[in-house]
């Protein structure tokens, strides 16, 4: 009985503070959420991720926030667990001061709370999931400032034929969302090339030891391995066990890998020579991007590439906001028409951002970086050509 | 591909791939070992020993930091590595006796279903409490300080070692060996198998049970903790999180050998290591884990006992 009436309660809870489509006065205050992995193996790039929001936060607060009103920045954790992404969304959309939210990063979370977000018309914009399906199910408030897997899968493909050379590929992949579609793309990617020696095989992330699918990648010959897998502690055991077993194959990492600590220092040598792509380019060399980097690097450390993309969404997002606000009332619904209107923003990223109405970024590029002594050198940029 | 060409790239990984499984297979029996020491006397599950690994793991990387200055380890390398083990065996073996006092010892004649409870209690906050204490961050061995380059590999006809892994092999079977010659040899050895046997008949022989326990906790857990730094050595890395898929699958071993058998504990973690490196070789790598399971219900259906495990008459 008193079981009944709780569930009864809660779900009258929700749906209260679902509120559809209600507007309110801008003086009750707003919150952009930060939804993340901020505990567990992805906990170094997602606090990345955040401080780097909380950065575009503090500017634009110690400008007069919006409206006069100071912006407050809220964590919300989901330790890449779909089940906890779902409990940090449903907290995000009964936030009635909620106006938007940056993340999640994870295509498995993102995937996971999207109609949650979707039927309250809550703003996301995520700064790294790359699953093509994500902007394919017809929802308006989800964005991305990031490239999809089709387009660095394609690009991948490309690198590996031009720069690298391959004839013979074996393809290792996490088996979670994002990493089996970035498998599933590149290797259609290769065949379209013509590369058609393709061995695939799978890890679970967290593992620790790889040796025995190295191993089997050692039999097979190739000249490139491409190891997909989320967390650059993942990737440093994954090049320092190939090393270790012999494997000459060129080892090509992902986005992840790009981490100076957590994966060029951690394999103590391993990842020399070795490659990674990534979907944001070298960020020291963008000017306008200085003065963002300063700031995060004097405070949190050297950046892994993370970041910049979380900066660049909180920006666009609160600027969703404040001409969503500008009426002194604002909706959920008007940032999200908000967002859509954006038209080639100039921010730190070195390209300007246009969403299309899916919500993807317009024209997508992927870079790639060479792993020289204990820095990534940037030694290409595909486009799809 | 010609079907001999096929076989022969299966053939070639055998060697490496049985080296890969004796390493992972002697970490999986020494986690093991301590399920079962502890099953065996008290007939529980100590679901807190994959912490109790875990912690071990930690309580290595620390000894190997603060050894570390600038990238070099300040004394002899095997000196800290045995450093490392010595400490990470004492600390865990410390945590194992601590938590018997606390949260078992006051459930000692209560349905076994409580000491469950009461282990997954442990297991969560121990969990948390190195969560808290040292944050989620991945922590990276940095091992290359401790091995000279000449020796990081060694190239044994077809198979490549490398010195961790010959150096985990190495002390997993010293320890493995060191207790089965201590239970066997010793009075004290005696009194863990007679109260294994019978707890209350071994009370009325003049036993001191309570010690025996103690003592149980202390040898499995330190050999838990054996397992994390040897761990840490060989895959350079510790988290909070890694006792968690490493309890499964030591208890995994435990069962398959015979819950209650430390002999049974030391084949199943060893044919589990090696199971799932050969599964890897011959089928897609996604079915590792299918592999481990499918032999562990197999073994169960014909032996519910397990390989090594006694049938025990139920108890009316």
């Amino acid at each position: 009985m008193k079981k009944a009436f709780l569930t009864v309660f809660s779900i009258l809870a929700v749906l209260c503070f679902a509120g559809i489509g209600h507007s309110a006065d801008v003086k009750k205050g707003i919150h952009v959420g930060d939804a993340g992995a901020f505990t567990g193996d992805a906990a170094a790039p997602c606090m990345e991720i955040f401080n780097s929001a909380q950065i575009a936060v503090d500017e634009w607060n110690a400008k007069g926030g919006i409206q006069g009103v100071k912006i407050e920045h809220i964590m919300g954790d989901d330790a890449m667990d779909p089940a906890q992404g779902m409990n940090v969304a449903h907290k995000f959309v009964a936030d009635e001061l909620m106006y938007g939210v940056i993340g999640p990063p994870m295509s498995h979370v993102a995937q996971a709370t999207l109609k949650i977000y979707g039927d309250a018309d809550l703003a996301t914009i995520t700064t790294a999931a790359s699953k093509p399906e994500l902007t394919e199910q017809g929802y308006k408030h989800f964005f991305r400032v990031n490239a999809r897997n089709d387009a660095h899968g394609w690009n991948c493909a490309l690198f590996m034929k031009k720069q690298l050379n391959a004839k013979r590929v074996a393809v290792l992949n996490e088996k979670v969302a994002y990493c089996e579609n970035m498998a599933t793309q590149t290797i259609a990617g290769l065949k379209k090339l013509g590369i058609t020696d393709i061995m695939q095989e799978t890890i679970v992330g967290g593992a620790k030891d790889y040796s025995a699918v190295l191993t089997k990648v050692k039999a097979f010959k190739p000249d490139v391995l491409f190891f997909i897998a989320t967390t650059a502690p993942d990737q440093a055991i994954g090049v320092r066990q190939a090393k270790e077993l012999g494997i000459d194959a060129i080892f090509f990492g992902t986005e992840g890998a790009r981490d100076k600590k957590d994966f060029i220092q951690a394999s103590e040598g391993a990842a020399e020579g070795a490659y990674v792509y990534h979907f944001g380019p070298d960020i020291y060399a963008i000017p306008a991007a200085a003065g963002y980097v300063k700031k995060y690097e004097s405070t949190y450390g050297v950046l892994s590439g993370f970041g910049p993309p979380a900066y660049e969404a909180m920006n666009i997002l609160l600027t969703a906001i404040d001409q969503a606000a500008s009426d002194g009332d604002i909706s959920r619904k008007e940032v999200v028409e908000k967002l859509h209107q954006i038209k080639n923003y100039e921010g730190i990223l070195g390209f300007p951002v246009t969403f299309d109405e899916k919500g993807d970024l317009l024209g997508s590029a992927t870079y790639f970086f060479k792993v020289v002594g204990n820095d990534f050198q940037q030694v290409a940029v595909m486009t799809g050509k | 591909m010609s079907y001999a060409g096929t076989m022969d790239i299966y053939l070639q990984q055998l060697p490496q791939q049985l080296v890969n499984g004796l390493t992972l297979g002697g970490v999986y029996a020494l986690i093991a070992i301590g399920y079962t020491m502890v099953y065996g006397i008290l007939g529980m599950l100590n679901f807190a020993h994959g912490e109790i690994y875990m912690i071990g793991g930690f309580t290595g990387w620390w000894v190997l930091h603060l050894l570390t200055r600038n990238n070099e380890v300040i004394m002899n390398a095997v000196l800290v590595i045995s450093l490392m083990i010595i400490i990470a065996m004492a600390f865990s073996g410390l945590v194992g006796m601590l938590t018997e006092r606390v949260a078992y010892r006051p459930l000692r004649n209560a349905p076994r279903i409580n000491l469950l409870l009461s282990a997954l209690g442990v297991s969560i906050f121990l969990q948390n409490l190195v969560l808290n204490y040292q944050g989620a961050k991945v922590r990276s061995f940095h091992i290359s300080s401790l091995i000279p380059e000449s020796l990081r590999v060694i190239q044994i006809g077809p198979a490549v070692f490398s010195f961790m892994r010959v150096l985990v092999i190495v002390v997993t079977f010293l320890l493995m060996a060191l207790l089965a010659l201590m239970i066997k040899k010793t009075k004290v050895g005696k009194a863990m198998r007679a109260t294994a046997q019978d707890i209350e008949a071994a009370t009325f022989m003049g036993i001191d049970v309570d010690r025996i326990v103690v003592l149980v906790f202390l040898i499995g857990s330190a050999l838990g903790g054996a397992a994390g730094t040897l761990v840490g050595l060989l895959f350079t890395q510790v988290d909070y999180y890694v006792g968690f898929q490493a309890g499964l699958k030591g208890f995994t071993a435990a069962v398959l050998g015979g819950i209650g058998n430390i002999y049974g504990a030391m084949l199943g973690g060893i044919l589990l290591g090696v199971a799932e490196s050969l599964a890897v070789t011959f089928l897609p790598s996604a079915y590792k884990d299918v592999v481990a399971f499918v032999i562990l219900i197999t073994v169960l259906i014909a032996r519910p006992w397990g390989l090594m495990g006694e049938k025990i008459p139920e108890k009316v």
